[in-house]
């Protein structure tokens, strides 16, 4: 059962607690404390009192606990059928080369039961020893923190070199594609991983100064939507995953703000006219100056 | 009933939940219609579990209620935390952790009543100590049993208990790729919860998280293709608020990361035809009579997918098969555009007509599902067609109403 308290965050907290109690005595606040850090924004009201009031007979009234060994819990079936299931995909290499041990358990899932139908066809080469080996120097190196000496092919397939510290990598599954994020010597701040040719950890000792890299900085769109042809539906689940605004005008029209990063302005501009006459922007001007652009051009095309 | 933050059934938060993160602008009164308490009991459990991502606003028709997640800045899906609130009693978070202690070692072996003996001493030290009946204990065992945290074996003519001695080291940072990306990935989620908090270093950009809450749903049809069974499940048509029942045969899932839908393609034997249901649509599934032509209809469905755009497995026109061919100009420097039109197509083909010029063509079940990529090439097209001419005619009308929208009409667009 994928829904059972054994996963639940009170059952989790508890482990923690009594890992705690074991160890020392525990107080008050330490136990509200690991209860806020493990469980949720009410929980204290019931955890404490739970365990205080002897309901739940785990901690004794001097903050002790007849439990002896740290809690620990075997994975479940279906954890180990999941398991199973994500290291049979050619990405697990990125991080390890271990072998799950779990030949005799069947997988939760295989490629044959799911399809992810609208990927871009040229994602990263996961399977590629080259890539699979700089995933993994670049991985370190945000862990670390040191500096990476970087070499990749630009658009226009020349060699660029560049001094980089990763802070994280980011995964598109739309694109189906790596991104390495971080502070860079030149050329921007962010590194597509299939770019890459060579990737080396920095060899100077002392770590190179490199410029602190400005967080992306966010735009707003604003725009009406019609609710014609299941439009709110498609266009509010489309949009799902910016930061977003939704107010009703009337019975069919609807006021959404999206907030979105400004490096991917091109990309929002081209999301909003697939909906067609269902969006119509009206701000900032200047993202409606862009909209327009697009449809004179299009006029020009003759269509 | 009283209030309490955790809960016994899953599928009532999951609706709240899908309407306060996908639309987020209705009132209180418009969810209170059935019951203005269960309103505020989900509003408020929702609060406890995503307080930092659930925003309101003041509207003349009320207080609205909506949660709001940047996915490219919250590294982690925080609607997972949804799926660990299941309610249990105190007897059962007891029971489970001195269960789990008695039996640390792997290699202790203890039949139920050498369990209930130790018990007691855990039990003595406090005020007043809970009494677990034989019959409480072992339900407990055998469920665990049935999890497979627990190996059931014959000692002599009594059944013993030890734990499943399975230990997995994991990478963390594999646990919080997978958890975000593969089905079900709740399940990776509940592994990083045993590791100590760590902060990930993977970020994810065109996330969508709505599927998490269907994580129940896909796990029982993951199981039942497994095993190559019909199943019959109960599904919401969500506009005319009415429940119903099919019996399918599910064969694979279909997840659409440009849009965050998932969907079941399943064999129908009523109409015997191949078709989708969005999954959280999907209320119950109940798994039924393994299915011998599993293969078949699975082989049916791959023979399909170079003719399907979406998921959709027939036309709304009366073609079997229905055409659709447009052509995009580009500049000297705007090559990249033929490379959008090669990567992006999912079935067709693209031929270069000359270097400002290429052309896609296919022909697949339904074209409507077509036009809104399309439209991303607007600006470009110079000649389009389908075959399909009431689809045609609407693309065409669509274009002019976005023309009007910006008060573009008339002229030549120079």
């Amino acid at each position: 059962m994928i829904f059972s308290e054994l996963y639940s965050a009170y059952y989790n907290a508890v482990a923690w607690i009594l890992k705690a109690a074991i160890d020392h005595p525990l107080s008050r606040g330490e136990l509200r404390e690991m209860v806020a850090k493990h469980a949720f924004g009410e929980s204290v009201l019931n955890i404490e009192p739970a365990l205080t009031e002897e309901r739940w007979q785990l901690i004794r009234s001097d903050g002790t606990t007849p439990i002896q060994h740290p809690p620990t819990m075997p994975l479940t079936t279906l954890q180990k059928r999941w398991l199973k299931a994500i290291y049979l995909d050619p990405r697990i290499r990125l991080f390890t080369d271990e072998d799950t041990g779990l030949d005799d358990v069947e997988p939760l899932f295989t490629k044959e039961d799911y399809l992810v139908f609208d990927k871009y066809s040229d994602g990263d080469p996961y399977e590629d020893e080259e890539y699979i080996a700089n995933f993994r120097l670049i991985l370190d190196a945000i862990r670390n923190r040191y500096p990476l000496e970087i070499s990749m092919a630009n658009r226009r397939g020349r060699i660029t070199h560049r001094k980089m510290l990763p802070e994280t990598l980011e995964y598109s599954e739309k694109d189906d594609k790596f991104r390495l994020i971080g502070a860079s010597s030149a050329y921007g701040e962010t590194v597509n991983l299939g770019r890459i040719m060579k990737c080396k950890r920095c060899s100077e000792e002392v770590p190179i100064r490199l410029a602190q890299r400005a967080p992306f900085s966010k735009e707003t769109v604003e725009f009406e939507l019609t609710d014609e042809r299941n439009a709110l539906e498609r266009v509010l689940l489309h949009f799902a995953h910016f930061e977003k605004e939704a107010e009703r005008i009337d019975e069919k029209r609807y006021l959404v703000r999206l907030t979105y990063n400004s490096e991917d302005e091109a990309e929002m501009v081209i999301r909003i006219l697939s909906f067609g006459p269902m969006i119509r922007v009206i701000g900032p001007q200047r993202f409606v100056d862009l909209i327009k652009e697009r449809l004179n051009q299009q006029k020009s095309c003759g269509l | 009933m009283a209030y309490s933050e955790l809960i016994k059934n899953f599928n009532r938060v999951r609706d709240y939940m899908r309407e306060f993160f996908v639309y987020g602008f209705k009132s209180r009164e418009e969810y209170t219609k059935k019951s203005a308490r269960s309103y505020d009991d989900e509003r408020r459990r929702l609060e406890s579990w995503l307080g930092d991502f659930m925003q309101f606003r003041q509207t003349p028709e009320g207080k609205n209620v909506f949660l709001s997640v940047d996915s490219r800045v919250s590294r982690h899906n925080p609607l997972y935390k949804a799926w660990k609130t299941k309610s249990f009693t105190d007897g059962d978070i007891t029971l489970h952790f001195i269960l789990f202690d008695i039996l640390d070692d792997p290699k202790t072996v203890l039949t139920l009543n050498e369990i209930m003996e130790r018990m007691d001493e855990y039990l003595t030290g406090f005020q007043y100590p809970k009494m677990f009946d034989v019959s409480t204990v072992r339900k407990k065992l055998n469920e665990y049993v049935s999890e497979g945290i627990l190996i059931a074996e014959k000692k002599g003519r009594t059944m013993a208990y030890h734990r499943s001695s399975f230990q997995a080291s994991l990478d963390p940072d594999a646990l919080d790729y997978f958890s975000e990306v593969a089905p079900c990935g709740v399940i990776g989620s509940y592994l990083l919860d045993k590791e100590e908090l760590h902060e990930g270093i993977l970020t994810f950009k065109h996330h969508y998280i709505t599927g998490a809450m269907d994580s129940e749903v896909l796990c029982a049809l993951f199981q039942a293709m497994s095993e190559k069974r019909q199943i019959t499940m109960e599904t919401m048509d969500k506009k005319r608020n009415k429940t119903s029942e099919a019996d399918v045969v599910p064969l694979r899932i279909f997840i659409s990361v440009q849009n965050g839908r998932q969907y079941l393609m399943a064999y129908l034997p009523r109409t015997r035809r191949i078709r989708s249901f969005r999954t959280d649509s999907i209320l119950s599934v109940h798994p039924g009579e393994i299915c011998r032509s599993f293969d078949e209809y699975r082989e049916i469905l791959n023979g399909m997918l170079p003719h399907m755009w979406g998921v959709s497995t027939q036309s709304f026109s009366d073609q079997r098969m229905e055409h659709v061919e447009f052509t995009v100009r580009y500049r000297a420097d705007e090559s990249y555009i033929h490379r959008r039109l090669e990567r992006e197509k999912r079935c067709g083909t693209v031929e270069k007509l000359d270097v400002n010029t290429s052309r896609f063509s296919a022909d697949v079940y339904d074209t409507s599902e077509l036009v809104p990529w399309i439209r991303t090439f607007l600006c470009r097209i110079t000649s389009i067609h389908f075959s399909n001419e009431a689809l045609e005619a609407q693309f065409k009308k669509d274009l002019e109403d976005m023309y009007a929208l910006y008060g573009l009409e008339g002229g030549d667009g120079t």
